[in-house]
């Protein structure tokens, strides 16, 4: 029945409204430079969502835990496979996202009959130079967008919108590590709470999911409220960090921050979450 | 199957293979590299080589590295044929790599020095053949007990250990017979030597392999060529710089006669 142009169109339709709904259970993922490279931050419940990939190349993903580790390992191998065969300069990750898993994941978003790859990814590759640091998100239905600076995943676009307003706003000229952290978890805290708001306010008046009810709500919240959500919500959670690090000795420059680092970088109203 | 993180199965997949066996040409003089040695001292493992390359009775170069560096916990260094022991290098460390990228844990140290093995049989043809023979001596920290270990290899790929130490290459004949007897007889057993006492040996083995092999190319102080000295302990592999080598070279293995 889809052989028909509309009946295509109606059921591509269809799959993103399937998809939207599965990310609300997701945790938002904040990436940004900071003055010694590229940080990741998420908040992950059991699976871990922040990967190293190649030297310089780290990824963020929300979605379907099984089709973030197939997409995961495609990654990997062109990855490994091409810095072996040239040389790890040419491994960039523009080339591993246009060429490699963004037409894999249209692909199996257009072929109706198929199961979709239920992902978004953000792929983070440090530049030999600060000013070649690039950042790269593919939706799930494989478009990407190249930044700088800057890049989140969330649920919808409106959460997204309000994050990177939220991030434009609060970034200073340079970051620290320390300011970066601190910065992505309020970050992340605003993603979620937009998740939670959009939540209600479908369930109260059944909108669209992409409403954009509430967003000013969450637009003026202080750091302090921020701060409580990611407390109260980190009992049952953990605290994902990774920096691509310009300053690391050896090739590669991924390294996952561990309980003891996030305590000594954290600010202080952040503290009690690490602990836990 | 990409799950099981096995890199060199990748590579075959995409039809790679190391070590095609080609009959070696007449009147082609084939490049080898010469002596490497590692020692267990009191901190670690040291790992030395010379730097010269020889093709027949020619220096092809003075300023190869033997001794390199594959993780931040192992070194291999390497006798033989330069090509195939350079495309093993790497090889090797995009293995590890990837092993610690899609399992997300490290490669245990058994596990490296299988991967070595693997690397060597697949390239018995070669070897045979004597267009690719390759004799490395691996060296690194294992973290999981904390100790560091030496092994060394034939080129069809058996595994040996060298509990206190292990050599390779042409001008090796020399100095394991010297090993043997600064182990057994020295004032102290190599593996209780300070790091500075080891590396003075280093450099006084390498100098008396030289003195006695063609193709092992001894310290040339007037280009300030030195060894390539490795150590490996529990908190990395380090490369000792020249500046620290120059100073021992001259007070303590330059004899004026």
């Amino acid at each position: 029945m889809y052989e028909e142009p509309y009946r295509w169109v109606e059921a591509v339709g269809n799959r993103r409204q399937y998809l939207d709904e599965q990310f609300k259970q997701g945790s938002p993922v904040v990436a940004l430079t900071y003055d010694g490279g590229i940080l990741l931050t998420t908040v992950s419940k059991g699976t871990p969502k922040l990967y190293e990939i190649y030297d310089r190349l780290a990824l963020g993903g929300m979605g379907h835990p099984t089709d973030l580790e197939k997409l995961r390992f495609s990654l990997l191998e062109m990855a490994h496979v091409e810095g072996f065969n040239r040389s790890p300069s040419d491994v960039t990750g523009s080339r591993l996202v246009k060429y490699g898993i963004a037409p894999v994941i249209k692909q199996a978003f257009e072929e109706v009959y198929k199961a979709p790859f239920i992902v978004r990814i953000l792929v983070a590759e440090l530049g030999q130079k600060p000013e070649k640091d690039a950042l790269l998100t593919i939706n799930y239905d494989g478009t990407f967008e190249e930044t700088t600076g800057r890049a989140v995943l969330a649920a919808t676009l409106a959460v997204q919108t309000k994050m990177m307003s939220y991030l434009k706003e609060q970034t200073p000229a340079t970051l620290s590590l320390e300011q970066a952290l601190d910065l992505a978890l309020r970050t992340w805290a605003i993603g979620s709470l937009a998740h939670q708001q959009e939540e209600t306010d479908q369930q109260a008046e059944a909108k669209p999911p992409t409403s954009g009810t509430g967003s000013s709500a969450v637009a003026i919240l202080s750091s302090d409220t921020l701060i409580a959500h990611v407390r109260g919500i980190a009992g049952e959670r953990t605290i994902e960090c990774a920096v691509l690090d310009r300053q690391a000795t050896g090739t590669s420059k991924y390294r996952s921050l561990r309980p003891t680092d996030l305590a000594r970088l954290l600010p202080k109203a952040f503290q009690s979450v690490v602990a836990n | 199957m990409g799950m099981q993180g096995d890199f060199l199965q990748l590579l075959k997949e995409q039809g790679y293979t190391l070590g095609a066996p080609t009959a070696v040409g007449t009147g082609h003089a084939l490049t080898n590299a010469t002596t490497i040695l590692a020692f267990k001292y009191r901190d670690g493992v040291l790992v030395a080589g010379d730097r010269r390359a020889t093709a027949g009775n020619m220096v092809m170069y003075d300023r190869t590295d033997k001794v390199l560096e594959i993780d931040p916990h192992s070194v291999m260094a390497i006798a033989g044929v330069p090509a195939t022991a350079y495309e093993m290098v790497r090889i090797l460390e995009h293995s590890f790599k990837y092993y610690r990228r899609t399992q997300l844990q490290e490669l245990s140290f058994d596990g490296k020095l299988r991967a070595v093995s693997k690397l060597l049989k697949d390239n018995v043809p070669a070897a045979l053949a004597g267009t690719g023979a390759v004799v490395p001596v691996f060296a690194g920290y294992d973290m999981e007990q904390g100790s560091a270990k030496i092994y060394f290899y034939d080129i069809l790929g058996a595994e040996f250990e060298g509990v206190e130490y292990a050599v390779s290459g042409s001008g090796s004949p020399t100095i394991r017979g010297i090993l043997h007897y600064l182990n057994t007889w020295g004032e102290q057993p190599l593996c209780a030597l300070p790091e500075e006492q080891a590396m003075v040996q280093a450099l006084r083995l390498l100098t008396s392999a030289a003195e006695f092999d063609s193709a092992t190319g001894g310290v040339n102080r007037e280009a300030s060529l030195y060894p390539v000295i490795k150590l490996i302990t529990g908190a990395g592999v380090q490369t000792v710089p020249d500046a620290t080598l120059k100073p021992l070279y001259e007070s303590q293995v330059v004899r004026y006669v």
